[in-house]
């Protein structure tokens, strides 16, 4: 437990950190990631956003929840400094789609959706194969999740970072100029 | 909350220690040892405990084994009994002012403070036997090869409560991914220094 206490800040920070980062690296891409394996995924950011800034007593929060995609209030927060601590992710693979609501500092998940498992028991079907399609589908956007991450958290950690943050500068002031 | 749901929330925890073969074959015997005790017969406020994922009535695992594939599920299902404030306000009431009356009969005027505490504690008992536990399921995925478990909520309340009974059931510790703990778990051990001592970014400059 104590070591749970301990890893609050970094949880904070690492979640944070993650989710802005996110945010500017799957619109630079156009949401194209890879998995290790070569296969390729769309994640992006849509429809629900909150940003949060300051300490303390003084936290300052911004959430949008717009259903044509306009995301100028959190973007203004992003630009006083403000970091992305909630957010709504869509992944795609050819037809399939997923969509859920992560928390930066805890990476809790709801609204999990998954490509639809069929419901209805046809005769023949083996009793757990709704479940293992159902679980097939979670675990599989879990790794999707765990891949973006994986890419970030290489960044993070690395001497790379402070170019990294250069480069979302650019990008936070070309928007701007738009 | 049902992991087949349309709509499902999420905590993923990591099982720290190693499972040995003798505890994966002990999971199902280990879940009806602990299964959920019912107490819509009793006063009790609140039962929890494992329930078949298949039917939140089956505590031994009767229509369905818990296995599925390299996956072990189960539920936890919890039972509360919820008294309605307005409702214990009236009936203490009621206790109140008849304990009053009884008191006159015999020249008091009031009731002590220790008398009104336990007329609550016997009204409060009273009602709790009369109203029906709302039960509530959570479902847990156990990933056995890759020391994984999912678990189907994410009220902090509920977590603590299943991360405390998972661990006097299979006497295992669950790590819940946080950003930290997924990083650890990638990067390994050896990261821990450098992920401890990083500094907030400065996204704007």
């Amino acid at each position: 437990m104590d070591l749970l206490l301990l890893a609050e800040r970094e949880n904070t920070l690492l979640g944070q950190d993650f989710l802005t980062w996110l945010w500017y690296k799957s619109e630079i891409r156009d949401g194209l990631f890879e998995l290790e394996n070569g296969e390729r995924f769309l994640l992006f950011m849509e429809q629900r956003m909150s940003v949060q800034g300051g300490e303390g007593e003084n936290i300052d929060t911004a959430t949008v929840n717009s259903s044509s995609g306009d995301m100028t209030e959190v973007l203004m927060g992003l630009k006083t400094g403000k970091k992305v601590t909630r957010a709504q992710l869509r992944m795609e693979i050819d037809e399939n789609a997923w969509q859920v609501q992560i928390k930066a500092e805890d990476f809790a998940l709801s609204g999990l959706k998954t490509p639809k498992v069929e419901m209805k028991d046809e005769e023949g079907d083996d009793p757990d194969s709704k479940f293992l399609e159902k679980i097939f589908l979670i675990e599989k956007s879990l790794s999707l999740l765990d891949c973006v991450y994986m890419e970030f958290i290489k960044i993070r950690i690395s001497n790379n970072w402070q170019d990294e943050v250069a480069k979302f500068r650019h990008w936070l002031r070309n928007d701007e100029e738009k | 909350m049902p992991i087949l749901s349309a709509s499902v929330g999420l905590t993923r925890y990591r099982i720290v220690e190693e499972v040995e073969d003798d505890l994966i074959r002990s999971i199902p015997n280990l879940l009806v040892k602990y299964a959920f005790k019912d107490i819509d017969h009793t006063a009790e406020e609140r039962s929890f405990g494992w329930v078949n994922m298949d039917d939140m009535l089956d505590d031994k695992w009767s229509i369905s084994p818990p296995e599925k594939g390299q996956y072990y599920t189960f539920s936890l299902r919890l039972d509360t009994r919820r008294i309605q404030p307005a409702v214990l306000k009236k009936h203490l009431q009621i206790a109140l002012n008849h304990e009053l009356e009884e008191a006159k009969k015999e020249g008091k005027n009031f009731i002590s403070r220790d008398r009104k505490r336990e007329i609550k504690d016997q009204v409060t008992l009273k009602i709790r036997a009369r109203s029906l536990p709302i039960p509530a399921i959570f479902d847990a995925v156990w990933n056995v090869p890759d020391n994984r478990l999912y678990f189907a909520c994410s009220n902090s309340k509920v977590l603590d409560m299943f991360e405390e009974y998972f661990t006097d059931t299979f006497e295992l510790t669950l790590e819940p991914l946080t950003p930290f703990f997924l990083a650890m778990n990638m990067l390994g051990e050896d990261a821990a220094q450098k992920l401890e001592s990083l500094d907030p970014t400065y996204f704007v400059g």
